[in-house]
């Protein structure tokens, strides 16, 4: 026995811990391994500036899954083609040591697919007519992978922070949202386990403001009244997105 | 890239809004297509579909291949690697496709602006027939699990083109894939545990691919103006700002939908254009299907010639 020291008492009893008051929806019960209800999005951390060289950047977290991204431009075009409007390239890249198996440096058909989506969903966004002859850049590298379909739509995201902090006029931000669906239910923002489980993939960006969708991606068996009602759901979800940015884009100037 | 000037775009939209396109088809009509199957001797299936002036000829070909497990890595196989990442079964084969559009055909297949192109309507087809929405039964494709399958390659070559490429691709690929034959494998066990297989030279014995039925066609929908329209042909194209494209099968369950071009879209439209899709996608099926039944019966007379590429 240590006199120097406060000695805890001899016999020690558990804590009385608080029993959980939050009531269990009976309809979620089980649907999902991981606990969360079908309705329930990862919480997101996003923080912009993190790259001082970029003309603008950010970081996303949610759980598990880590992006970094950054916007370089308006820059003239590297291509010789004058054009009255501007352009978008996005580099979409897993890093190697971010998923299951280890991707190689070079982009794969993959990779180059969502670098399409990517261009895509953001060519009704940006104001690109005030940009003649010049290009923005986008690099977006995933560090850690926790849902392919949910990186995605986190990259999307992700990069509309990092458009705003570069100050390319845009018409409205963009917020994208991942489901799948799990014995008949659509569930929001799958994790990778998740995404094993089941053959359905859904991808929706959107205009929150201007309630236009910007781009769907969708793989997998569904009804055609399922996957009006994940469109739904998926809106939704991106509406709580946008609030998460807007407090991001508000504390951080 | 082709260009179209404002007044033609002006005219296209108008006359779409009052649903009256310029052929005389109202918004919602498909383009008739003729259809020959068999018509590549070297290739285990093949197809050749015409809709209007857009012209496509498919070559399925079977080959044997090793499944690739997911220890093995193989830097030169990188994309069936991608479509084996999203499975992890050892006891399925796999469909690997991929377009080409000839450079003959138009001048947006030229040089570098091909590739992108051609890697979109790829990935495409992969993703859709790669899994339980592609239909065909990939565990049929398995020789021996875990070891070797059947690895069915669809090549793609766009001859001529006059618009909605992605849909032509997917009924020609259906048609391929129904006249596509397996060759019979026989297993025989050699003692420890090891198999073996032969393959049957009688082409009596070929089997059709299990589950061709429920290969879905796509509907792509273009939205011009504020109306969608559905088998654009080149010019409805360039007037069109957001193109959704579905894919549906025989049952009229969604396997598939993605956006693609610069533009966007209302959630409601979005929901109309589904239910659409959905229609027009059942009633497509069947009639590529009576088409082919009807094909079949032809060729079964005994003075049928195949036209080939003579007409």
């Amino acid at each position: 026995m240590d006199k120097r020291r406060i000695n805890g008492p001899e016999i020690s009893v558990k804590p009385i811990e608080k029993k959980s008051t939050q009531p269990k929806n009976n309809k979620d019960d089980g649907i999902r391994k991981n606990n969360r209800s079908v309705d329930n999005i990862r919480p997101i951390f996003i923080k912009p500036n993190v790259i001082k060289k970029a003309n603008g950047s950010a970081y996303y977290e949610a759980e598990n899954i880590k992006i970094i991204c950054g916007v370089y431009g308006p820059r003239s075009s590297k291509r010789s083609m004058v054009s009255d409007e501007g352009t978008i390239y996005c580099e979409f890249k897993f890093a190697p040591f971010s998923c299951n198996k280890r991707c190689g440096y070079i982009r794969n058909a993959q990779e180059r697919e969502y670098s399409l989506i990517i261009q895509q969903a953001f060519l009704p966004a940006i104001r690109l007519n005030l940009y003649p002859k010049s290009s923005i850049d986008i690099y977006v590298t995933v560090l850690e992978n926790d849902g392919t379909t949910a990186c995605l739509a986190a990259a999307i995201t992700c990069i509309s922070i990092a458009l705003t902090d570069a100050g390319i006029q845009m018409y409205d931000l963009v917020a994208a949202a991942s489901a799948t669906c799990i014995k008949g239910n659509i569930c929001l923002d799958p994790d990778a386990s998740e995404e094993n489980d089941t053959n359905s993939k859904f991808m929706l960006s959107y205009m929150p403001s201007l309630k236009q969708v910007t781009h769907v991606l969708c793989t997998g068996k569904m009804e055609a009244e399922q996957s009006i009602e994940a469109i739904g759901i998926c809106i939704d979800a991106c509406n709580s997105i946008k609030t998460v940015m807007d407090h991001c884009l508000i504390n951080s100037h | 890239m082709a260009l179209i000037s404002p007044s033609e775009k002006d005219f296209i939209t108008k006359g779409i809004e009052a649903d009256m396109r310029n052929d005389g088809r109202s918004r919602i009509a498909y383009r008739d297509f003729t259809i020959e199957t068999g018509i590549v001797s070297q290739a285990s299936g093949s197809c050749r579909l015409r809709l209007s002036k857009t012209d496509v000829l498919i070559g399925v070909k079977v080959e044997i291949g090793d499944i690739i497990s997911n220890t093995t890595s193989d830097n030169n196989n990188e994309q069936e690697q991608d479509i084996v990442n999203n499975q992890n079964e050892s006891d399925k084969g796999r469909i690997v496709c991929s377009v080409e559009c000839s450079p003959s055909a138009s001048r947006d297949f030229e040089g570098k602006g091909a590739n992108d192109i051609n890697n979109e309507l790829s990935q495409i087809m992969n993703r859709v027939l790669n899994g339980p929405q592609g239909g065909i039964d990939l565990k049929s494709l398995c020789i021996i699990p875990g070891a070797q399958c059947w690895i069915i390659y669809v090549d793609v070559l766009v001859l001529d083109y006059d618009g909605n490429l992605l849909d032509t691709i997917f009924l020609a690929t259906r048609a391929a894939l129904q006249n596509t034959r397996i060759p019979k494998t026989e297993i025989q066990d050699i003692g420890n545990g090891q198999l073996e297989f032969d393959i049957s030279d009688d082409i009596e014995d070929a089997e059709k691919i299990k589950g061709w039925e429920d290969v879905p066609v796509t509907v792509s929908l273009n939205k011009i103006g504020q109306k969608y329209i559905v088998d654009a042909t080149a010019m409805e194209e360039l007037c069109t700002d957001t193109k959704i494209i579905i894919a549906v099968n025989r049952n009229g369950e969604i396997c598939a939908m993605q956006k693609s071009l610069y533009g966007s879209l209302n959630p409601s439209l979005l929901t109309e254009m589904i239910r659409t899709a959905k229609d027009i996608g059942k009633v497509l099926i069947k009639n590529l299907d009576t088409t082919l039944e009807h094909e079949q019966v032809m060729a079964s007379r005994a003075n049928n010639k195949k036209f080939g590429f003579f007409i």
